[in-house]
């Protein structure tokens, strides 16, 4: 047999009631598996609550606390506090909240979670959109993205803001750690959540989460989907640790966005120039990311 | 007044059916009302629609829970949801399957009839053979098999309201009526009365959720199943490593199984298997 890559133990259990092929799915299940079961999630209103928790089951086999869609930063330094006034020191505390829930709603208590320094790992999963309440475009949704409330018609050309960068305005308060991840590169996203585990202070995952439903594509695609978002540098793999940066999934040449819009339902009305303009952004968010690294340099040995 | 209680899968468009009949009903010049269950709604879920048809209007805001009519879009539903339940003595039960309408065990009293709207779907376009689209197809068949609204309402309300292919649908809808068969009623001792409601979920001290999910298999959300062909599998593992479900576990032995109850049939196993050895089969 083929050495596993990945933790074998699994912390979540099957029957939870996510659409075939959801990504935020497959991310809860890999965030666990390097955990493990000394963790304490804290899930705010999202899918992941229906998906979870319909009373009287939990699809988690670690503790689970529903908390309001604002309060994800909040509750993990409530929990936190309740954890170490207790002993439980080798307890993680993590929050794993949608897109809409973090960049959004949830923002200023994200922001005071990270300022306070809670000793926590914030985990958003990037759906691109209020998936639970049936696909509104979110701070998180890219540009030119249909959803229902940014249609597509005579006058409209689906998304007409550019997606928020998340991990800009959580770099700004110096994270220990900083990392994004994509289920479809299990072995880095693994890696980095092990990484995250052993470190103390805020800490912050950016999962990358294809949505079958909301992004209109088939459900046996998410994966390759997952693969194309890096390859095409719309999502690239990378991480900040104590305030340096490193890309762990090299791309030497980027393959066109095309090959990632194409496969989508929400992207179909795109014109050439639209997405050459997509293209255009893609690639300077690169050469910024790129600079970036060469500037920050190697760790010290 | 005539209640209609439609039982179906996320993403086969119960809802839209629902809305569709009582759109037909209005152009018929009925009063209508139609409203989803507010539940899970996950593509490949078991979903539950309303809709009442009266001469005058309908004070009624409750769900329907003695239909006259209840319509199934998906035959693996009669496995997993108690769909008949309820159902008043005459009344009718539709199904979309391939079975012969004398061969579906429906209630002793209830007329029953089936088409196979799957099939109906397919042939014009609608959906993809992972998730067809059945509702118009089932909608023509109702038509035709209860009497609720008339073929050519239920033409101008798809030609009115269905924003994507409406000519298709509207073919399909055709295609249902036409090819729907009935079956007159069981006869026997009528049923036992109706089902016992159970008792509430007792609410322990301590943890609020007390149940594993795994109490609640999703198999009845899947169309098709991936069938592990062992011959040409290298024991790569990719198929576990990328399963949303942890529908697939490894033997001792290395190789991938199925843990059936817990496929939704999302197809990514055989997607990502490198030596393209997983093979997604349409349920019987
Ligand atoms: C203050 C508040 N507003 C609105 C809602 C309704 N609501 C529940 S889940 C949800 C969607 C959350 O979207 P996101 O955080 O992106 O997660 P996803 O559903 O996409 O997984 C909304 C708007 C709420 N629970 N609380
Ligand atoms: S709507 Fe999208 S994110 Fe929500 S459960 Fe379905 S696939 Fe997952
Ligand atoms: S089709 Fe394959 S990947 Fe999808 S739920 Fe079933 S076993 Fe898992």
């Amino acid at each position: 047999m083929a050495k596993l890559t990945i933790p074998a133990e699994e912390w979540m259990f099957s029957g939870h009631a996510a659409c075939p092929g959801c990504g935020p799915a497959l991310a809860m299940r890999l965030l666990l598996k390097g955990l493990g079961p000394r963790t304490i999630v804290s899930v705010p209103a999202c899918c992941w609550t229906v998906i979870g928790t319909p009373f009287p089951t939990t699809a988690l086999r670690v503790g689970v606390l529903d908390n309001a869609i604002e309060a994800t930063g909040a509750s993990i330094s409530g929990l936190r506090a309740a954890a170490d006034a207790l002993g439980l020191a080798d307890v993680t505390v993590v929050g794993f909240a949608g897109d809409g829930g973090t960049a959004d709603i949830g923002l200023q208590a994200l922001s005071g979670m990270l300022e306070r320094r809670t000793d926590a790992i914030y985990a958003m999963y990037d759906n691109e959109a209020y998936m639970n309440t049936g696909v509104q475009r979110s701070g998180a949704t890219p540009w030119g993205a249909w959803t229902t409330t940014t249609p597509v018609g005579p006058a409209a050309r689906g998304k007409p803001e550019p997606k928020k960068d998340v991990m800009g305005i959580v770099l700004a308060h110096r994270p220990v750690y900083a990392a994004t991840l994509s289920p479809s590169f299990p072995e880095d996203f693994d890696r980095k959540v092990e990484l995250a585990k052993g470190l103390r202070g805020p800490r912050f995952l950016h999962i990358f989460a294809p949505c079958p439903p909301g992004w209109r594509f088939d459900s046996a695609e998410t994966i390759a989907l997952g693969r194309l978002a890096t390859e095409t540098g719309v999502f690239p793999l990378y991480e900040v640790l104590d305030g340096r940066l490193r890309i762990t999934r090299k791309v030497s040449t980027l393959r066109p966005v095309s090959d990632y819009l194409a496969k989508q339902g929400r992207f179909q009305h795109l014109t050439p120039e639209e997405i050459a303009r997509i293209e255009a952004q893609v690639r300077t968010d690169w050469e910024r990311l790129l600079a970036r690294e060469r500037e920050d340099g190697p760790a010290p040995a | 007044m005539l209640e209609i209680r439609f039982h179906g899968r996320g993403g086969q468009g119960a809802v839209v059916a629902s809305e569709l009949l009582a759109q037909a009903a209005f152009l018929d010049g009925k009063m209508p009302q139609s409203f989803p269950f507010f539940g899970v709604e996950r593509r490949g879920a078991p979903v539950t629609a309303f809709a009442r048809i009266d001469d005058r209007p309908i004070r009624v805001r409750t769900s329907v829970t003695e239909p006259d009519v209840v319509v199934v879009l998906d035959p693996g539903l009669l496995a997993t949801t108690p769909v008949s339940e309820g159902l008043r003595p005459g009344g009718l039960l539709l199904v979309n399957t391939r079975t012969a309408a004398e061969a579906l065990a429906g209630p002793v009293g209830i007329r029953r009839a089936t088409v196979d709207a799957t099939r109906i779907a397919l042939a014009r376009g609608l959906g993809t053979s992972m998730m067809p689209i059945v509702n118009t197809a089932v909608l023509g068949a109702l038509s035709r098999a209860s009497g609720a609204v008339s073929p050519e309402a239920l033409d101008r309300a798809i030609a009115a309201f269905v924003p994507a292919r409406p000519d298709a649908n509207r073919d399909a809808a055709r295609d249902g009526y036409l090819q729907v068969r009935a079956a007159p009623a069981r006869e026997g001792p009528s049923a036992a009365p109706a089902h016992p409601r159970p008792p509430p979920v007792p609410i322990p001290e301590g943890p609020i959720a007390f149940l594993s999910s795994e109490s609640t298999p999703t198999a009845a959300w899947r169309t098709f199943t991936p069938v592990i062909h062992r011959e040409r599998c290298t024991r790569c593992n990719f198929c576990w490593k990328f399963c949303p479900d942890d529908a697939i576990e490894l033997g001792a032995d290395g190789f991938p199984r199925l843990r059936a109850a817990f496929c939704k049939g999302c197809g990514i196993c055989a997607a990502e298997c490198p030596p393209k050895t997983i093979e997604m089969v349409a349920e019987a």
